[in-house]
């Protein structure tokens, strides 16, 4: 470690805190030797929550709902403007591209903190089932990943999930927040840097961390939460080093209009998944003609797909649920024309319509955009007076759409643990009351990370054994009782390990 | 306390031997009722302060002998919050006033200050060391400020309460009477200082055929873990004793019991039943309608 850094020991830097941090904390000597001789105090706060995404928003609704919670003083630092968030007002055709499928458990946790109610009903698809096959040996994977939840499919009326917009629920969730009150909402503030406080007359927050915005105010939190997502400087201050590894792998999204429907009136709409070398391409239904596309792909793929005219996206799009692995890659190579060729392939192969999503007739405009995939799991969730939520403290390939409900989870195991805290007199910040975050979520977590990633894996071989083992019906899921047990339970929210 | 540093004691908390405790047949033995007639003025045993002064830079280590008390801590306010649902009227919901006697490193007293209910936690200790502790703890909470004040004193040296106002709600004494030389004027001494209607509550342990095993059998002769000598073991009053102590006074009433054990890997458990064998929390209540004494004149107040 070089010189300048050593100041920094209590609180070991590493190689996971991003660049714009690091040249934040390099300066920080000097405003260390400036701030001791600065009159300044902090303000004190109770929670300060760095990130204002679904899992910052929701704790500090979940917090604020709570008569217990409600005494604290707290503070959200969000680095872009909500307002967008605050004035979302969609129109009715056209959806945004970041969709993620809710969970039951996730909508009755969103129920009980009060935010589910400002969620746009109009705007949320449930679905009855999602259907998975092998893109390699055709097979069906009777993966149904939650279908196996029979119980709560009753309870909710034949739905298993729920696909939703991400900005519907932050919405949803920011009107929650300020129709309770209570919360000091920094919007448009960047963390300019996060030290520990300094021991002076009034007090001792040697021990504090103290948030500085780029507009000049100093917060001293009692607990800091990283729901900053996936490159959390609130974890780079912990020095909570956070490993795994990229996937190689883009998840391009669109928004997509078909051809009707989906279902007869009536009846839940199904979502589907084919693995294909390259990864999984879904197509989750939304409402009306809309559906949602989250494809995995190899960057280079994608930037290719990308590139296509919306006929030639669109008639790939179709391709990637209809044709054969080798007919795709063909159809990548091309600069143009995928529609007609794959219509004429399309001709040449046998497919059950009735198993496939329905046609795809359109994409919205700039809708298509791709994010990096990567598996990231921290090291911990607590610190001295830090705790990581969602994101920021993992991160999985979205395959089985769990990673926005995985950080639910976290959020409303940590509000749970912050109120038993509160109620017993336990200073919040301390890691022993925040021990029973950790140990109702890390293994939890642990296990979804590791599934998904099997997933992945299993189903990115194009040849051997596995792929026989696959198209024996085994269906791999299947092979795999206990991986399919499990996505019922998540899909159930019963959310035990196994 | 001019013997404070007697003996070097390894940091081992003598608290957390009591932790050990499991099911043995009763042992009755009753020495609580026996008066001394000894001089003492204080309910102080040097050596116990000495050993706890040994203790207090570990006092704040979540992970370190204190671990258990700091893991007990949240039930001792899940006992309060039962003894006072058991009132017919509930104790207001704001400014209550907590004299935690024999506060240690700070542990209850700070968690009690930060409770929103609390108008006051006073918290005494007779070791200057292990206050120093509290003291140091507590300025690392600018919360707790105006709201949790230390004295450096045993009960006898702390100032009697000249009104109904001065005295207290809520009078903790956790793990403090099995140190005590002369429970009973102690207890005696403590009673001055609650209001009518407020609450005694303690945690302690029981004297059995097991508490002698562990913690002086074991702990001290066969594993050496703390010196000979650090228990006493014939301090250890069981709960029908306490009982019967308040209950054959004038002016107590609901005596409450909750028996807790230490379950590795679960942390404190309440099991019913287990105030015969191990830890405990004991409770009691002051009448309403009682008399105020200052001093030898007793002053009645009713409704
Ligand atoms: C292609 C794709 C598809 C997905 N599909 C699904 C799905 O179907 N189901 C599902 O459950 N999940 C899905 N996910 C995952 C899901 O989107 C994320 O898990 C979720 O958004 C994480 O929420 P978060 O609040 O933890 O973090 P984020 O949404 O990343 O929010 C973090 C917030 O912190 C703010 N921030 C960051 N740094 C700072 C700073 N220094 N100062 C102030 N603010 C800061 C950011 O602006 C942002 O608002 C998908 C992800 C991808 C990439």
């Amino acid at each position: 470690m070089k010189p300048f850094f050593s100041t920094l020991r209590a609180r070991q830097l590493n190689g996971y805190v991003c660049q714009t941090c690091t040249r934040q904390l390099r300066r920080k000597p000097q405003r260390r030797s400036y701030a001791s001789t600065s009159s300044r105090t902090p303000e004190i706060f109770d929670v300060v929550c760095v990130g204002g995404g679904p899992a910052g928003l929701s704790l500090l609704a979940a917090l604020r709902a709570n008569p217990i919670t409600s005494t604290l003083k707290i503070a959200l630092i969000e680095s872009q403007s909500l307002t967008p968030t605050r004035t979302f007002s969609p129109s009715p055709d056209s959806f945004s591209n970041r969709c993620s499928s809710l969970t039951p458990s996730s909508v009755r946790f969103l129920s009980d903190i009060g935010a589910w109610k400002f969620v746009r009903g109009e705007r949320v698809q449930g679905y009855g089932q999602m259907r998975v096959w092998d893109g390699v040996s055709g097979a069906a994977v009777h993966f149904d990943a939650f279908g196996g939840a029979e119980k709560e499919k009753r309870d909710e009326g034949g739905v298993v999930a729920y696909m939703n917009e991400n900005v519907n629920l932050t919405a949803a969730l920011l009107r929650r927040v300020e129709e309770l009150g209570g919360v000091e909402i920094l919007d448009g503030e960047r963390v300019e840097d996060i030290t520990l406080g300094r021991e002076a007359e009034e007090g001792d927050l040697s021990q504090w961390p103290v948030v500085k915005l780029s507009g000049g105010r100093e917060l001293a939190a009692r607990l800091l939460v990283g729901a900053d997502g996936a490159n959390s400087p609130v974890r780079g201050f912990a020095g909570i080093e956070s490993t795994g590894w990229d996937y190689g792998r883009v998840g391009l999204v669109a928004t997509l209009c078909m051809e009707g429907e989906g279902e007869a009136e009536g009846r839940v709409k199904t979502a589907y998944q084919r693995f294909l070398p390259t990864g999984p391409v879904a197509c989750l239904p939304l409402p009306g003609k809309f559906s949602t596309l989250v494809w995995s792909t190899t960057p280079e793929l994608a930037a290719k797909l990308k590139s296509l005219s919306p006929r030639d996206f669109v008639g790939m799009v179709n391709a990637a649920f209809r044709l054969g692995v080798v007919d795709l890659k063909y159809l990548h190579t091309l600069e143009g024309g995928q529609e007609e060729e794959a219509a004429w392939r399309e001709d040449h192969v046998g497919f059950d319509g009735s198993k496939i999503p329905q046609r795809v007739v359109g994409v919205q405009d700039g809708s298509i955009a791709s994010f990096p995939l990567k598996l990231r799991h921290a090291d911990t969730y607590i610190g001295e007076r830090v705790a990581l939520v969602g994101d920021a403290a993992h991160t999985t390939h979205p395959l089985a759409g769990q990673g926005l409900n995985a950080g639910q989870g976290d959020v409303e195991s940590l509000a749970r643990t912050i109120e038993y805290a509160v109620a017993h007199g336990m200073d919040i910040g301390v890691r022993m009351s925040l021990e029973q975050y950790m140990a109702e979520r890390y293994v939890k977590n642990h296990v979804l990370l590791g599934v998904v990633d099997k997933l992945h894996k299993l189903y990115s071989v194009e040849s051997g054994p596995l792929v026989g083992l696959r198209s024996l019906g085994l269906g791999a899921v299947d092979a795999l009782e206990p991986v399919k047990a499990f996505f019922m339970r998540q899909a159930a929210g019963t959310g035990k390990i196994l | 306390m001019a013997m404070a540093m007697a003996t070097p004691l390894r940091p081992t908390s003598l608290r957390n031997l009591h932790l050990l405790l499991r099911t043995a047949p009763r042992f009755v033995h009753n020495q609580f009722g026996s008066h001394n007639t000894s001089t003492n003025s204080s309910s102080v045993n040097p050596t116990e302060v000495s050993h706890f002064n040994a203790l207090a830079s570990t006092w704040w280590d979540p992970h370190g002998s204190s671990r258990l008390l700091h893991l007990m801590n949240p039930l001792r306010h899940d006992f309060i919050h039962r003894c006072h649902g058991m009132q017919p009227v509930p104790p207001p919901s704001a400014n209550l006033r907590y004299l935690d006697i024999g506060c240690g490193g700070g542990i209850f007293a700070e968690s009690a200050a930060r409770l929103t209910g609390t108008g006051l936690v006073t918290a005494i200790d007779p070791s200057p060391e292990v206050l120093g502790v509290a003291q140091a703890h507590a300025r690392r909470d600018p919360g707790l400020s105006g709201k949790l004040s230390y004295l450096n004193t045993s009960i006898e040296g702390l100032a009697k309460p000249g009104s109904v106002e001065e005295q207290y709600d809520v009078l903790s004494l956790f793990e403090v009477i099995e140190h005590i030389t002369h429970p009973a004027e102690f207890l005696d001494a403590c009673q001055e200082y609650v209001k009518p209607g407020g609450w005694i509550v303690m945690s302690t342990i029981a004297r059995t055929w097991t508490s002698w095993f562990t913690t002086k059998l074991v702990a001290e002769d066969l594993v050496g873990i703390v010196p000979r000598g650090t228990h006493d073991w014939g301090k250890y009053i069981n709960e029908e004793e306490l009982r019967g102590y308040f209950l054959e006074k004038r002016g107590w009433n609901s005596p409450m019991v909750m028996g807790v054990v230490y379950v590795p890997g679960l942390g404190w458990k309440e099991v019913s039943g287990s105030e015969k064998v191990g830890n405990y929390f004991f409770g009691i209540r002051k009448d309403e309608n009682g008399e105020f004494e200052i001093g030898a004149k007793s002053v009645v107040w009713g409704h």
